[in-house]
């Protein structure tokens, strides 16, 4: 019984090293075969650059997750198999939930301890003091207390990062038990697990009900606000420090285009504002005119008919004026109009 | 009494080698994909304004009903979900039954388009959108049909400008923001959100695809591809899978002005249930839509939780309120086979009875 899974380990480290050797090579091969210049702009270059990077990333953790269950005793004979599925839990750190965490990371939305990190350090090269606790003077003190600024919204960022990550594991934890629970249910014969992809699929089962109830809790909208806006507090004092140093430059800043963008909306508004209001207007004198012309006509075929009266003449006049002071008669006029075009299409 | 697991070290090998056989053998298919296309129905352009352009969608043959329906997506991802195939295509579907359909694609906003507000898209772009529609077809009035945050916008214009639309259609749209269910309301909640935009200027769809991916991490970023790899070998499975990553992560990115009004009002305030909404000095009163509404929501929605959707019958005004549930997620109510076959059918039957 030994020899025999002595064995299957094996044959499977032999697959699990020839499948990601497959995909290696695969990578290699595009690599190779893309320029440099290319490569740097391949995010939206085509349909197989981002769905391979994360397809790698996706691999990568089954991969992973299949080596942890082969080596952690799974369908070898007389093992424990809540034993086993501890030593698989143990065998990916337990951390499953990191592979898929990581394989959604990119330039664009990535770890933002990281990039913060590499501002400060750059930011404090040649600084041998500790700035964030030194007294601020002389004549770089306002630089002084800017980069201290930084530095303690970069400890805040990290402090609340580690707590949300600190979730994050929690739900790793918990989804291992979920799959514990589901799998004492499967306790006829006709109900077992005969498959490793099986197992996953009821792992990620697990594990994404585990996530759902924590990422709904209080305590995660809490921690998740926070690192959110201690990343915001940290980026509006690098762009405040960049922005100093574009002005110093004669450069333009981000708040001056902004504030042109924003003046130039409200003109946008306020011209277009103007149009609608001075078009209705005059739709509104038009079609009152109209009116009062219509009644006129009909006042005059009515003196053909009956012996002339001044009060007659002059009434639809005054109607006019009245009713280009409502706006409600344009309202009613358009309805009218568009009434009996649909009559006419019919 | 059985044991949970009944995992043969044979088979297991047998499964491993299946798998790395799969791997290698689609490698090569995936290497020779082309950019899967999308949207591919006719169409001509009746308006066009800065980013934004209206389509008419054009079918086989003339449309039957006299009343054209607008579409209105989300701004966030493309309304190309409605056109995604063929075979799969709401759009087509409307047109094969009948419909007259015009949609809105905002197309991609940039820096210019930064101090856009709920005001400018919707008693700006929709009310001239609606106009356009109107004047192309020769109405005064149409069926909206609101997608989404597309669906609470097409609320929100049904609520102040009610004598421009005829009958009211809502798909996966949320109205009580603030459900238990509701994951992206839970993590908006304690946002500082105006720090946020102000930092951001237009939020980066990257970003916005991040948030939506840890939605589900496990389920959308491995499994997801784990699965991929028995499609490998499905030339028409593998496009139809390629398409759909497409449009996934085809997003634009969003105005920044309307991003923080949006969570602000909607998310964090619940300003559409609580009567206190107000756009461009309009008060939004759901009460005041007195059209017919056909609210359609599906059981399975991660994004827009079921409930979210559910509320809106006891909030609008209209005595003729109409609600279908669908089986199925937030994506699926547009490209799966089941909704091929019942949502369009079902809008359409519904429309001519009041068309």
């Amino acid at each position: 019984m030994a020899d025999q899974a002595s064995d299957f380990l094996k044959d499977y480290q032999a697959l699990a090293q020839q499948s990601w050797d497959t995909w290696t090579r695969y990578l290699q091969q595009q690599t190779a075969s893309a320029a440099p210049c290319a490569q740097a702009a391949s995010s939206h270059a085509g349909a197989g650059d981002d769905l391979l990077a994360r397809s790698m990333a996706a691999l990568k953790g089954y991969n992973e997750w299949l080596q942890g269950a082969v080596g952690s005793g799974l369908g070898q004979g007389s093992t424990d198999w809540q034993q086993s599925l501890q030593n698989l839990f143990s065998s990916l750190g337990g951390q499953p939930f990191a592979h898929a965490f990581a394989s959604i990371d990119s330039e664009a939305a990535r770890s933002f301890g990281q990039l913060w990190q590499s501002w400060l350090q750059s930011s404090q090269s040649g600084m041998r003091f500790d700035v964030e606790h030194m007294a601020a003077f002389g004549f770089t003190r306002e630089r002084q207390l800017q980069q201290q600024e930084i530095a303690a919204a970069m400890q805040e960022y990290l402090d609340w990062s580690s707590k949300y990550q600190a979730l994050i594991q929690r739900a790793n934890t918990e989804g291992f038990e979920r799959l514990q629970a589901k799998l004492a249910d499967f306790t006829d014969s006709t109900r077992q697990i005969e498959s490793l992809k099986a197992l996953y699929d009821l792992w990620v089962d697990g594990a994404e009900e585990a996530y759902a109830q924590i990422a709904l809790s209080e305590e995660f909208r809490h921690v998740y606000g926070e690192m959110v806006n201690a990343q915001g507090r940290l980026r509006q004092l690098q762009q405040q420090q960049l922005e100093a140093m574009c002005r110093e430059l004669g450069m333009p800043t981000r708040s001056e285009v902004s504030a042109l963008g924003k003046r130039l909306q409200e003109l946008r508004r306020e011209v277009r504002g103007q149009g609608v209001s001075r078009e209705s207007d005059e739709l509104a004198t038009l079609r009152a005119e109209v009116a009062a012309l219509k009644r006129q006509l009909a006042g005059k075929a009515g003196e053909a008919k009956r012996p002339a009266s001044r009060s007659s003449k002059r009434e639809p006049e005054k109607d006019a004026v009245v009713r280009r002071a409502k706006p409600a008669a344009t309202v009613g006029a358009r309805k009218t109009v568009a009434r009996g075009t649909t009559r006419t299409r019919k | 009494m059985f044991p949970p697991l009944r995992l043969d070290p044979a088979a297991l090998t047998g499964e491993i080698a299946a798998f790395q056989r799969k791997l290698a053998a689609g490698l090569g298919n995936l290497r020779h994909q082309l950019e899967p296309e999308y949207a591919n129905t006719p169409r001509v352009a009746i308006y066009r304004e800065d980013k934004l352009t209206v389509w008419h969608m054009k079918g086989q043959g003339k449309p039957t009903t006299r009343t054209p329906t607008l579409i209105v997506y989300a701004l966030v991802n493309t309304v190309w979900m409605t056109d995604l195939q063929d075979d799969r295509s709401m759009v087509r579907n409307l047109l094969e039954q009948g419909e007259d359909v015009y949609l809105i694609d905002w197309g991609y906003p940039d820096g210019a388009d930064r101090w856009l507000t709920l005001d400018d898209y919707i008693n700006g772009y929709l009310d001239r959108c609606v106009d356009a529609v109107c004047k192309a077809a020769g109405v005064d009035a149409i069926n909206l049909l609101g997608i989404c945050q597309g669906g609470t916008f097409s609320l929100c214009y049904t609520a102040t400008h009610g004598d421009k639309v005829k009958n009211l259609i809502t798909m996966v749209t949320p109205v009580d923001f603030q459900t238990p269910d509701n994951m992206l309301s839970n993590w908006t909640r304690e946002l500082d959100v105006d720090l946020f935009v102000d930092t951001m200027g237009n939020i980066p769809a990257e970003l916005l695809n991040w948030v939506y991916l840890t939605l589900k991490p496990v389920r959308l970023n491995q499994q997801k591809y784990v699965s991929l790899v028995d499609i490998l070998d499905n030339p028409k499975e593998l496009q139809n899978f390629l398409r759909m990553e497409r449009w996934i992560f085809d997003s634009p990115d969003q105005a920044g002005e309307a991003f923080r009004e949006f969570i602000k009002e909607f998310y964090q305030q619940n300003k559409l249930i609580k009567g206190d909404l107000v756009i461009g000095g309009k008060p939004v009163d759901l009460g005041m839509i007195t059209q017919p509404v056909l609210n359609i929501f599906a059981e399975q929605d991660h994004l827009v939780p079921p409930d979210a959707s559910r509320v809106l019958g006891r909030h609008v005004g209209t005595t003729d309120y109409t609600q279908l549930a669908f089986k199925g997620g937030h994506i699926g109510i547009y490209v799966s086979g089941r909704a091929q076959r019942e949502v369009p059918p079902a809008i359409h039957q519904w429309l001519s009875t009041r068309n």
